[in-house]
């Protein structure tokens, strides 16, 4: 993902410690650059509510109400797969890293990968602190530890590439919930293309026009 | 059954449209509900109906089914829209009946970097949530038992927008008879938005018909990553409202209560909303509204109460005494707010599929009380809803005079 103006097709699935499936959404991502995203949700029972992030400030709209509202970073981390998870697709601008060393990939694996320490830039990020590991040759991301604002590690990611042998791009993320309910969410990218929104579609009151036909 | 019809016709317009459309979207819903309500046993509509029964009309219990569809077609730089909802509904006592409604049909468009807006549409606008002082336009109703679609405007409005600012200037209600009030009132109003950094302002006018030029302005700021902030104020020069003309115990034979226009007043909203890692909210909002009675009127209105059953011991004819009571119901639809000074705390948890919450509204100048509990469970495509409303306070107070006092409701929603 590497350009700067995308729009994302995301589905999200959620699946209980069993491995049944617990609920599914799909979402469609005009990630912008400068950290500006907007999510329109367009499940049936969501269809209608999009989600506005320009940097650390966020804005919800709810069906039927047509009044954008101003939200707090907290209220944005609904869910198992927060706003947060859903409308970051890069988080170079957000973080600053720093290498702590090989380590293996899995705690398990003989496979080894850099170990990157990622402190956040800001306050309105989702997650306050992140360990990544990713590949040594073309540094694909492989897993992450994810904390939050408390430090407390709230999720555990792993990452499947489109392409294992030469990946270019993250088709999958999954996420281990670890601070209540442990059941694991996949976040899957089904379709993307470079999409520049004008100026207008991300001021917040907007949000009440937005097409609804994207 | 005859209207409708017409409910669909907006949504039925759309169907040649969109055949030739570039795209087009048909989402919707049904709902079913069911209200049980416990009517009062004091308050002058119970004392009305106690004296001579049947004198007040209240609702008991009700359940109905309402089907909504949502439609969006896009013609190049044109889009229409259109949500209408059809209503099968059951009050216990009364024979069941049907009603339709457009809640929005309107065209939307680009000019000369302008967007255009023609039609009936919802536009809601300022910042707080149990009271909006500058909802100038659509003029909500808040603190509904179950959250509805409102039903929109009729309205021509005109929107620029750049990057941090927006301009709406909006027509509203444009082919209504001067006679109407409240939100039918024909109206020009205005609003400016800025967004600077942590904070949103908003500034408004509104030049009703016959409430004359009102004023406002609103903020809300995020403090920091759990707290909000807000605040909106208003001064109007006129309000629609509706006075008594009897100010004692005397017996009249029609409704006392005639349409007003009041004098200059202000509406002034402050709140907050703090959100916890664990999705914990509470909110809390305080406001004064000068549109409602005062504390002067609601005290007249009280010895009017007291005084009216004397006249039984009298001989005075049952009707009329009841009659005279059922009137001083009234006094309950003057405002939005039956108070002038209110303050509202709302608690609520969001767990996974679940939304629980607690709110209070509190009328400090007579310790009235509204308190409502609500569970809300949320799948792929259903949604359970219930929830309980109760009165408390002092006997005297004027919300323990309402003349439903306790509420159930559930309801389910399924959406496509």
């Amino acid at each position: 993902m590497s350009a700067d103006n995308l729009q994302v097709d995301t589905q999200v699935s959620v699946f209980n410690t069993d491995g049944t499936p617990d609920k599914q959404r799909r979402y469609t991502v005009f990630a912008q650059s400068e950290r500006k995203s907007l999510v329109l949700m367009q499940s049936p029972m969501e269809k209608g509510q999009k989600v506005l992030m320009l940097g650390d400030d966020f804005w919800l709209l709810m069906p039927g109400t047509q009044r954008p509202m101003r939200i707090t970073p907290m209220q944005k981390l609904l869910g198992d797969a927060s706003t947060g998870d859903v409308a970051t697709m890069n988080w170079a601008g957000d973080y600053t890293g720093q290498v702590v060393g090989e380590e293996p990939c899995q705690p398990d694996s003989k496979a080894t990968c850099l170990h990157l320490s990622l402190q956040a830039q800001r306050k309105g990020v989702t997650y306050q602190r992140i360990e990544l590991w990713i590949g040594k040759v073309r540094h694909e991301p492989v897993r992450a530890d994810l904390f939050v604002q408390s430090d407390k590690l709230a999720k555990q990611a792993r990452f499947v590439m489109d392409k294992p042998g030469n990946p270019t791009t993250v088709a999958e993320m999954v996420l281990v919930d670890q601070l209540s309910n442990k059941k694991e969410t996949r976040i899957q990218y089904l379709n993307r293309k470079e999409r520049t929104v004008s100026a207008e579609w991300l001021n917040p009151m907007f949000l009440a026009r937005n097409p609804a036909l994207e | 059954m005859g209207n409708a019809l017409t409910a669909l016709f907006a949504l039925a317009l759309l169907a040649p449209v969109a055949a030739r459309a570039d795209a087009t979207e048909l989402t919707g819903q049904i709902r079913s509900y069911w209200i049980n309500r416990q009517t009062a046993d004091t308050g002058p509509l119970a004392l009305a109906n106690a004296i001579q029964p049947g004198t007040a009309g209240m609702d008991g219990a009700t359940a109905g089914a309402q089907a909504e569809l949502r439609a969006s077609a896009s013609m190049g730089a044109v889009q229409l829209h259109a949500h209408a909802g059809l209503q099968a509904q059951e009050v216990e006592g009364s024979r069941a009946d049907t009603q339709s409604r457009v809640n929005e049909a309107y065209a939307a468009g680009q000019a000369l970097g302008w967007q255009w807006s023609a039609g009936k549409k919802i536009v809601s606008w300022d910042v707080g949530y149990g009271f909006r002082p500058n909802d100038v336009v659509q003029q909500e109703v808040r603190r509904t038992l179950t959250s509805e679609t409102p039903e929109g405007r009729p309205l021509l409005m005109a929107e620029h927008f750049d990057a941090d600012t927006a301009w709406s200037v909006v027509w509203v209600n444009p082919t209504q008879e001067r006679s109407d009030t409240g939100a039918q009132e024909a109206a020009l109003a205005a609003r400016v938005y800025r967004r600077s950094g942590a904070v949103d302002w908003h500034g408004f006018v509104r030049q009703g018909e016959h409430t004359g030029p009102s004023v406002g302005a609103a903020a809300s700021w995020v403090a920091n990553d759990a707290l909000e902030l807000h605040a909106s104020v208003r001064a109007y020069q006129h309000a629609d409202s509706s006075v008594s003309t009897v100010t004692d115990g005397s017996l009249v034979n029609m409704n006392p209560w005639r349409a007003h226009l009041s004098g200059a007043g202000q509406q002034v909203l402050i709140g907050g909303t703090w959100t916890s890692e664990t999705q914990i909210s509470v909110l809390v909002e305080a406001w004064h509204d000068d549109t409602a009675l005062t504390d002067a009127h609601w005290s007249v209105w009280t010895a009017r109460n007291r005084a009216l059953p004397l006249w039984l011991k009298q001989g005075v004819p049952t009707a009329a005494v009841a009659g005279n009571l059922a009137w001083q119901g009234k006094a309950f639809g003057v405002s939005n707010s039956l108070r002038q000074d209110n303050l509202f705390v709302r608690l609520s948890w969001q767990q996974d599929r679940w939304q629980t919450a607690l709110d209070v509204l509190y009328t400090p100048a007579d310790q009235g009380t509204v308190t409502s509990a609500s569970v809300v469970w949320s799948g792929e495509r259903f949604k359970l809803e219930a929830g309980l409303r109760t009165h408390g306070g002092p006997a005297d107070a004027v919300l323990r005079q309402l003349p439903v006092q306790r509420q159930g409701y559930a309801v389910a929603v399924w959406a496509f």
